[in-house]
Order: C-alpha cells, then sequence, then structure tokens
C-alpha cells in the first residue's frame, strides 16, 4: 500500500495531473479512511502514461484508448491463460486409467 | 552491449534528433507493455534503451567514438514494466469487455469465468520486496534488525548467523493483504552485506590480513588477532614470512552446527621511521646459511 504523498513523490507527478487521470478513470486507486491508496501496479500504471506521453508522443486521448485496448487485453490473456488451464486439467483426467 | 549505433540502426555521424528518432521509432514498437506476451520483445527493447542512454549522453558517445571505453556496462537495472503487474492475478483494471459476448452465448464459457472471479477474490496477497543492508559482522554472527516499512509499522527480522549476500529471507504473512478474504503474501527480504574494513569471506572460512612486526616475524610471538566472535591470541612461529598463513580453526561462520576458520595471512612491515641501528646491523649482518628467496624463481624462467 502507498500513500498519496508518497506516490506522486514515487511517480514524478503532481496532484492536479493525478487527479485528471483518476477523473479520466486512467487510474483507480482504492480509499481507505477517505485518504487516496495505491498499489505497486497502480504506480506500474502510472509510469506507463508517463512513458506513452513523454516518450512515445501520445496525447491524452491516445493514452485513453491505448490503456482501454491493454485492460481488455490483459482481460484476454487471463481468460486465455484459464481456458488453457482447464484445457490441461480435463486431458490429465482423460490420461488417468 | 552490441554496437548501439547498430542497435539503433543509425549512421555513426547521426546528429542527437536523429538518434532519439530512430529510438523513438523502435521504442513504439518494442515497447514491453505494448507486447506484453512477447519477452523477445521485451529483450531488444532493453538493448534499445540501453543504446539511446549511452548515446545521448554526449561525453560517453565521445569516448566509445574514439575507441576509449566500449559498450558495456551501461545495463539498466532491471525495471518492472506495467505487464509483469497486470499479468498478475487480481488486476482491478482488467476488463472482460472483449470476450463477454463469448460468455453470454457459450454455458461452459460463463462457468469458467465465474469460477475464475471467485478465486480471484480469494486470491493471496502479493510477496513484497524489501531490501536490507547489514554489517559483515552481522552476517557471520546473526542479529535481529528492523525494517520500518513505508505505509509505517514495522518488520522484525531475525538474521540467521552466516547468511549469504543476496540470500533472501521469507516472513511468512507479513506481505500485502488479499484483495478479498484470502492470505496475505509473503514478505521478502533481499539481504547484502556491508564490506569489513579487514575481514574477508570465503565461503565459510574468513580470510585476514595480520601485519606483525620484524621482531614478531624473526623471534617469533603471540599476537593479539581480531575473529569474529572477538580477539584471540595467535602464536606466530619463529622466522615467518609474508604471505605465511595460519588457521585458526573453528574462528570461521557458524554454518549449521558447523564452523569455518579463519585463515591468517602474515605480513611482515618494516619500521615506518628510519631505523640506524637495525640498517648498521643488516650491513655487516652475513647469513650464516645460503639465503635465496628468489632461486626458485630463477631456476624456472
Amino acid at each position: 500500500m502507498i500513500r498519496e504523498q508518497e506516490f506522486l513523490h514515487l511517480a514524478q507527478v503532481d496532484r492536479a495531473t493525478l487527479t485528471v487521470w483518476i477523473e479520466e478513470a486512467w487510474l483507480a486507486p482504492a480509499e481507505r479512511d477517505g485518504e487516496r491508496v495505491f498499489e505497486e501496479i497502480d504506480l506500474a500504471r502510472a509510469r506507463l502514461i508517463l512513458d506513452l506521453r513523454q516518450n512515445m508522443g501520445v496525447n491524452d486521448q491516445g493514452v485513453g484508448v491505448i490503456l482501454h485496448l491493454l485492460d481488455q487485453l490483459h482481460g484476454l490473456r487471463s481468460a486465455m491463460g484459464e481456458l488453457l488451464g482447464t484445457i490441461r486439467e480435463t486431458r490429465a483426467a482423460e490420461r488417468e486409467p | 552491449m552490441k554496437d548501439p549505433y547498430e542497435t539503433l540502426g543509425v549512421a555513426k555521424t547521426a546528429t542527437p534528433k536523429e538518434i532519439k528518432k530512430a529510438y523513438l521509432r523502435l521504442a513504439k514498437k518494442l515497447h514491453p507493455d505494448l507486447n506484453p506476451g512477447d519477452t523477445r520483445a521485451e529483450e531488444k527493447f532493453k538493448e534499445v534503451s540501453s543504446a539511446n542512454d549511452f548515446l545521448s549522453d554526449p561525453e560517453r558517445r565521445r569516448r566509445y567514438d574514439a575507441g576509449e571505453i566500449d559498450a558495456a556496462g551501461v545495463e539498466k537495472a532491471a525495471h518492472r514494466f506495467y505487464k509483469d503487474y497486470a499479468g498478475a492475478s487480481g488486476n482491478p483494471y482488467e476488463t472482460e469487455a472483449a470476450y463477454a459476448d463469448f460468455a453470454d452465448t457459450d454455458s461452459f464459457f460463463a462457468d469458467l469465468l465465474r469460477r475464475r472471479a471467485q478465486e480471484g477474490r480469494r486470491a493471496r496477497g502479493a510477496d513484497q520486496l524489501y531490501r536490507l543492508e547489514i554489517d559483515f559482522l552481522d552476517a557471520v554472527n546473526g542479529a535481529k534488525k528492523e525494517i520500518g516499512l513505508p505505509q509505517g509499522g514495522r518488520l522484525d527480522v531475525t538474521i540467521p548467523a552466516g547468511i549469504e549476500e543476496g540470500q533472501s529471507l521469507r516472513l511468512r504473512g507479513r506481505g500485502a493483504p488479499s484483495p478479498g478474504g484470502g492470505e496475505a503474501g509473503d514478505a521478502l527480504i533481499e539481504i547484502s552485506i556491508r564490506p569489513h574494513p579487514f575481514f574477508s569471506r570465503d565461503g565459510d572460512d574468513i580470510r585476514l590480513d595480520l601485519p606483525i612486526t620484524l621482531i614478531e616475524a624473526a623471534l617469533g610471538a603471540e599476537v593479539k588477532t581480531p575473529t569474529p566472535s572477538g580477539p584471540v591470541l595467535l602464536k606466530i612461529p619463529k622466522g615467518a614470512s609474508t604471505g605465511a598463513v595460519l588457521r585458526l580453526k573453528g574462528k570461521g561462520v557458524l554454518h549449521g552446527d558447523k564452523r569455518g576458520d579463519e585463515f591468517v595471512r602474515l605480513q611482515v612491515m618494516m619500521p615506518t621511521q628510519p631505523e640506524p641501528e637495525l640498517e648498521a646491523f643488516l650491513s655487516s649482518w652475513r647469513p650464516a646459511s645460503s639465503y635465496d628467496p628468489r632461486r626458485e624463481m630463477e631456476r624456472q624462467s
């Protein structure tokens, strides 16, 4: 768990920017006792957003599109992993006498 | 590292702007978060980033061009990408939007997804990594340490005697809490050991260079010698030379129920101030037996 103050420092963003990102639903930190709390995945996601905007020339609209596609891609990847696991289990069960 | 110009596909005469452009073109294609299943893209991305860092430093580029340095040693520390977290279970951002239509029409798939959602809620919390730097003697003798956690609170860490550089300690259940009702992850503590001013370690043995005086070397002596468990008296035999190694049995690192040894290498030190009496004696001294420490060396060359 990372507190907001520390998150701003680690991600190197200011509070106003962070607020916009949360409003855009690019980041969705949890809330505890009325304060935002972050996880490692939020920090990694913030770094990806910065990478896209600063190093790869993606504009704000593009960031939203890319994140949405990435979230679908990761959803697909875990569903595929799940399917493969199920297939493997089924085949192992069939091989048992 | 390979030739950074070749990695980026630019000429040696490329301007900083051209280098930046070549880097961006490759980075967009290879960024690990845009290729989450492709480990080769990640490798390539790291090469390209290193090459760009290297050539973006004008001083380093100049020295490389002049043949003064090679391109090695500029790899960045391992950097974790978003995909490394997004691929773990319990990613709150991932969505079923790309395949929800399959689930609507296929009950097998719908069941599978329901089961997965339940498992996600029971998932274990993440492991959390910490680094702890400890003193050489704490690593040899064992110690109790405390780590202050970034979110407040402390972790008590018991360092077992004989721990080695880079070894990790696992504290079960002291990592991140589960997103649902599952068990917490573990805290993993990676140990690094500060070097000691005079001890060094060779597996379970301790090595020490011990300076002795000319008199102690010639006449023999008992000399107070440091060991990790406190000083002991070491008997220096008469006529000891620099390089002679003496063993202090059982004064090394505790490993299970066995202890290594301490190996003490003698180093005969001449007096630091002029010693006219010693010089006068040595100029008139005729050794009783022939004494040529380089004989072996000359015979072999």
